[in-house]
């Protein structure tokens, strides 16, 4: 064993192991380097998505169609001009049954003229040929089991441990398959920046501790905003749990959302 | 070529192939996968931050209590205090970084209509008119927005 140990031999050595020494810590300069290039992470990390649960409901009965939630979703989120929302208005209007047909009701019109950002004209039909007519602030579902999420084919949309699902700019290709997935038509590809768009629940506002735009110019908090992880005592949400029977939108397709609805009609899909 | 493991060359070549793809691959991913990928899910963490970084456009009531706090607690002893003041005066960013008179909507009377006037798709609890019945001029000439029980 000792004949072994040969200038040559020693020298291979020493340099084997500060090749080994040096390769770790310059894969790692590397490694960082190549990921600056590639994605820059340089934001804020004083909030913790993990301490907060967001949630969203809808109390149709406080609806006036007034629609400055569209209006204010829209200039908040910047989302282009023209039919594209990430939060609309629908009107229902549900006619009164013709004499003698033996129905219960009669037919269902559903408009939503421009999401309904500009307000509300007269409805189509007379006044007096009304059985029932109410408005339903329309928008991300919140589901528990988002289809939108699943069929991302590169991890770019994703339910945020907060309770907002959202999309990573940096990574949506644009193929559009989320848009066809969402059962509630609450995605939208962007013409401007060529990557699908949905609601984020004002993710830039609530971060901060504000209101989501459109809760926030609700006249009259149809639209109702919370913290499941952090209730208060005279919470708007819980009271709105407590005081409502409520309903979610297409229950049968098992996405469970998590925004609930008072207020609304069968018909309301 | 030498044998090894009494392997035939042509499948020692195949399997030196494989193990090349997969080392490329491995290098690759190591040194593509963003750091913040998987922190919290099959996804980039950090699309979380930079998400919450954007700019906002609405300040919010509370930005606009700093400087008009009489309006503002006007504003909650009467009937519109569910209101914002954002919902008539238009967002307000712009305006609390750089208070001016003419970056922020003074004059909305459009709004009045846009919520009181008569349609029967609006709940019943809601207060509303006929417009060309109750009066064309001014809302303001009868009635105070931010307290509509009382009379200018």
């Amino acid at each position: 064993m000792k004949n072994n140990v040969s200038r040559r031999n020693v020298l291979g050595r020493i340099t084997a192991a500060l090749a080994g020494l040096l390769a770790a810590p310059a894969a790692k300069a590397v490694k960082t380097v190549t990921q600056e290039v590639l994605v820059s992470a340089t934001a804020p990390k004083d909030y913790d998505p993990t301490k907060h649960k967001w949630v969203m409901a809808i109390d149709a009965n406080r609806c006036i169609g007034c629609g400055f939630c569209a209006e204010a979703c829209k200039k908040e989120n910047h989302v282009p001009e023209g039919p594209y929302f990430r939060t609309w208005v629908e009107r229902y209007i549900i006619t009164k049954p013709k004499p003698g047909s033996g129905a219960a009701r009669g037919e269902t019109l559903v408009d939503c003229p421009d999401g309904g950002m500009h307000g509300y004209p007269e409805a189509s039909v007379p006044k007096e040929d009304i059985q029932h007519s109410f408005f339903v602030p329309k928008l991300c579902n919140l589901c528990k089991h988002s289809p939108c999420v699943q069929v991302c084919p590169v991890g770019a949309t994703f339910d945020a441990p907060d309770g907002a699902v959202l999309i990573d700019p940096k990574y949506c290709i644009g193929c559009g398959f989320c848009i066809q997935a969402c059962p509630y038509g609450c995605r939208f590809l962007s013409p401007v920046t060529k990557t699908a768009e949905k609601c984020t629940l004002c993710y830039h506002r609530i971060t901060r501790g504000l209101k989501p735009a459109c809760v926030e110019v609700c006249p009259t908090q149809a639209r109702i905003f919370g913290d499941l992880k952090n209730p208060k005592p005279d919470d708007p949400i819980q009271q709105f749990y407590q005081n409502n029977l409520v309903t979610a939108l297409k229950p049968h397709l098992g996405t469970e959302p998590r925004l609930f609805y008072a207020g609304i009609d069968k018909e309301v899909r | 070529m030498r044998r090894v493991f009494q392997m035939p060359p042509q499948l020692f070549r195949i399997l030196l192939l494989a193990v090349g793809v997969v080392v490329a691959y491995s290098i690759a991913r190591y040194f593509l996968t963003p750091p913040s990928f998987g922190e919290y899910g099959w996804y980039r963490g950090a699309a979380l931050a930079e998400l919450a970084t954007r700019d906002r456009v609405y300040a919010g009531k509370k930005a606009c209590e700093e400087c008009h706090p009489d309006e503002f607690q006007k504003l909650t002893k009467h009937e519109h205090k569910s209101l914002a003041c954002e919902s008539c005066h238009g967002p307000g960013e712009a305006h609390a970084d750089d208070p001016r008179k003419d970056n922020i909507d003074r004059s909305s009377f459009a709004a009045c209509v846009r919520c009181h006037e008569a349609n029967p798709s609006r709940p019943k609890w809601h207060k509303q008119i006929v417009i060309k019945d109750h009066y064309t001029g001014k809302c303001t000439e009868c009635h105070v927005p931010h307290s509509p029980s009382e009379t200018p």
